[in-house]
């Protein structure tokens, strides 16, 4: 039986007289967004061009350019990833478009970097999954600043792959806190990822992860998938079936398998 | 019986226990106590369940506690379960309100503060957290926590763009952690009794599901992306760590306004329609039995839609695979209090709202209680549901992959209406189909040096 006021828009008493809204905040007009978040691609690139434009409209415009920019966007972008204030909306605006250029421009700008904005970008190229910089990363492990050295290593678990893992197996072997425990999440990450494409690999990785000397988190989410895995051969092969007089006793046939 | 070399008897265990146990036991606890007490690692002996002595007791810290948080707190204090020993909070004042609180309920000075949550998350003896920080740090904390190992009550919305939503569901199943949103409407009767006569087939074939997404577009963000209120200095860090409260949002120049007001204004701190849909839209999908999914087509109705995120008056119109269809709308309720929910059926409907009243279809009215129509706060039920569950190791009801579906659902639907156009979605590839705008809009990069530990969702 169908009953009344399907969708609810019709039967619905009037609604209750609207409260007043409260007064929008005057906004300064070189601070408003929604003219620049109106400009099209090509004119939100000569924005972020012209030395003229000032932080906030680059800013925006990078914004804007996360959604609509195409390749010609990338170069003016990427210039500004050595800015300690639009480094970020840079790395927004490059993240999410597809083209490659994105990737050679991180690559390209991890080197002349240091500090957080050398972190960005080791952060960005982990997000996109770039293989291609994973031996740049590698050595990055090893740097002396640990909090680079730790988003190296989460940035290759993050790429994921055979290459990935042996250089965070290599990593784990060497490294200490505070990078080893990250070093040590990359390669679970990893470990997910080979899973997918060569079981037998992947299982590997989660016994070196199970080990008592990973951290603690780490190690329990290796030994789950093991768990789920089932117990290895040489485990299960362990007790033999009985046979002879032991066979015989057992009537139940649960020691019997 | 003789005790053989190398063998324990059961007289023999009794002196064993008894010895290891004195070995771990503080020497402030008595030996009686100590004999009750659950074994610890390593050791065999009876588990003490329903009488939590302060070995059993879970202890918890909390991540960002002011207004809403401290609302959780009170209730989550009342549970003996638990034991609350510490607080990290960017802002001083926060700080020491919740260590007052605290010390004020135990009657001790125990409750240790810090600045930075990653001193709390490094803490061994801590197994869960309550997270109430602004939205945008809600994905990574819940990620952190993870990671951790520590168990976690967090205050919604739990991410703040589809990427964030899927990155923070596959840590908490990846390291095995209990996640429980803040969405306590899930514990709320009349919330209950409406998904109840869903679920059971009392609507007949269910066709749609309504939620009442309310603010989040109409209200926020005029200029689609923000303005920049006016320079002023930068507090002292030690009072206020600006650097810290922006977190992975992006730069923008300090003012005091962001952190007392106005922060809903903001796309950068604002996840989008989920102030409500971390209610409304999770109610929706139980009802539907679609708390594993997500809609796979999103329609933006409304002459009032700009294209630039303002909207006074609208409707989404979602599709699941199945047929059923999710419906995202501000307005045409019966006025049955916030965060209203409506189901539909070939048989029936029913429509509930904060106010505790249940309004269902005539054939449906012999069902309803007549004891209902109670406006109350579910919070200490759901806050009960996370303690247990902690202990349990079983999923609670608003867990991450339900909560996940919910925010990639929300966010989907806002994206529709951002691009003011029809969206399609693939759950399974977690991305929408041919549409690049759209794919490119499911992430936020984070500002440096903040990062999720994730795979990447499909580029």
């Amino acid at each position: 039986m169908a009953q009344q006021t399907p969708g609810n828009t019709q039967a619905a008493p009037p609604p209750a007289a609207k409260p007043k809204p409260k007064p929008l905040p005057t906004i300064p007009p070189e601070l408003d967004a929604l003219p620049i978040w109106k400009l099209g691609a090509p004119a939100l690139v000569a924005m972020v061009k012209d030395p003229k434009s000032t932080l906030f409209q680059k800013a925006i415009a990078c914004k804007k350019l996360s959604i609509v920019g195409g390749k010609e966007a990338i170069p003016p972008m990427a210039a500004l990833l050595s800015h300690p204030q639009l480094s970020c909306y840079a790395r927004f605006g490059m993240e999410p478009n597809p083209d490659p250029s994105v990737d050679e421009a991180f690559r390209a700008a991890l080197p002349k970097l240091t500090g957080k904005l050398q972190i960005g970008v080791i952060n960005s190229i982990g997000v996109r999954r770039d293989a291609k910089a994973v031996d740049a990363l590698a050595k990055l492990i090893d740097h002396s600043d640990p909090e680079i050295a730790q988003s190296a290593a989460a940035s290759v678990g993050m790429i994921g792959g055979p290459h990935a893992a042996r250089v965070l197996q290599a990593a784990l072997s060497r490294t200490q806190a505070p990078v080893f425990p990250v070093a040590a999440r990359a390669m679970l990450l990893c470990a997910e990822d080979v899973i997918a494409t060569n079981r037998a690999h992947g299982l590997d990785l989660y016994r070196t992860l199970s080990a008592e000397t990973m951290p603690k988190p780490v190690r329990l989410a290796a030994l789950r998938v093991l768990n789920e895995a089932g117990p290895a051969p040489e485990y299960t092969n362990r007790w033999p079936a009985p046979t002879g007089e032991a066979a015989a006793r057992d009537k139940s046939g649960f020691l019997g398998r | 019986m003789s005790e053989k070399h190398g063998e324990v008897t059961r007289r023999g265990f009794g002196k064993t226990l008894a010895a290891a146990t004195a070995a771990v036991t503080p020497a402030a606890v008595t030996p009686v106590a100590a004999q009750i007490a659950s074994p610890g690692p390593g050791q065999f002996g009876p588990v003490v369940v329903g009488n939590y002595r302060p070995v059993d007791q879970i202890i918890m810290g909390g991540i960002g506690i002011r207004s809403r948080g401290m609302a959780d707190l009170r209730m989550l204090l009342g549970d003996d379960r638990i034991k609350f020993v510490g607080i990290a909070d960017v802002r001083e004042d926060a700080r020491e309100m919740v260590k007052s609180t605290v010390d004020g309920y135990y009657k001790t000075n125990d409750c240790k503060m810090y600045r930075d949550a990653a001193e709390i998350l490094a803490r061994p003896d801590i197994d869960a957290l309550l997270i109430a920080t602004s939205d945008r740090w809600h994905g990574l904390m819940a990620m952190w926590a993870a990671q951790s190992g520590k168990d976690m009550y967090i205050e919604k919305p739990g991410a703040m763009s589809i990427n964030e939503s899927y990155a923070m569901a596959d840590n908490i199943k990846r390291y095995g952690t209990v996640y429980q949103s803040g969405a306590q409407r899930k514990n709320q009767y009349a919330f209950e009794f409406a998904v109840g006569l869903a679920r059971s087939g009392k609507l007949g074939r269910l066709t749609a599901v309504h939620a009442d997404t309310a603010i989040g577009l109409g209200t926020v963000d005029e200029g689609g992306h923000s303005w920049w209120p006016e320079e002023k200095p930068e507090p002292d860090p030690l009072v206020f760590d600006w650097d810290k409260w922006l977190g992975p949002c992006l730069w923008r120049p300090y003012n005091s306004s962001y952190k007392d007001r106005g922060r809903g204004q903001f796309w950068d701190f604002h996840a989008g329609l989920l102030e409500w849909a971390s209610h409304t839209v999770a109610m929706a999908q139980w009802a539907a039995d679609m708390e594993h999914t997500q809609p796979v087509e999103y329609i933006p109705e409304g002459p009032n839609f700009r294209g630039d995120g303002l909207i006074e008056r609208y409707t989404i119109r979602c599709r699941y695979a199945n047929g059923i269809q999710l419906i995202l709308r501000n307005h045409s309720w019966r006025l049955l209090g916030s965060c209203s929910n409506l189901f539909e059926g070939t048989e029936g409907w029913v429509e509930v709202g904060d106010s505790g009243r249940i309004e269902v279809s005539d054939n449906l009215k012999s069902l309803v209680p007549k004891k209902t129509g109670r406006a109350y706060d579910p919070t200490a039920e759901h806050l009960r549901e996370f303690v247990s569950c902690i202990r349990s190791r079983t999923p609670p009801r608003a867990n991450a992959v339900a909560t996940c579906n919910t925010h990639v659902a929300s966010h989907a639907a806002w994206i529709a209406a951002q691009l003011n156009r029809k969206l399609e979605w693939d759950p399974a590839k977690r991305m929408f189909i041919n549409d690049e705008e759209a794919n490119r809009m499911r992430s936020r990069a984070y500002r440096e040096p903040w990062r999720a530990e994730a795979l990447a969702t499909s580029m």
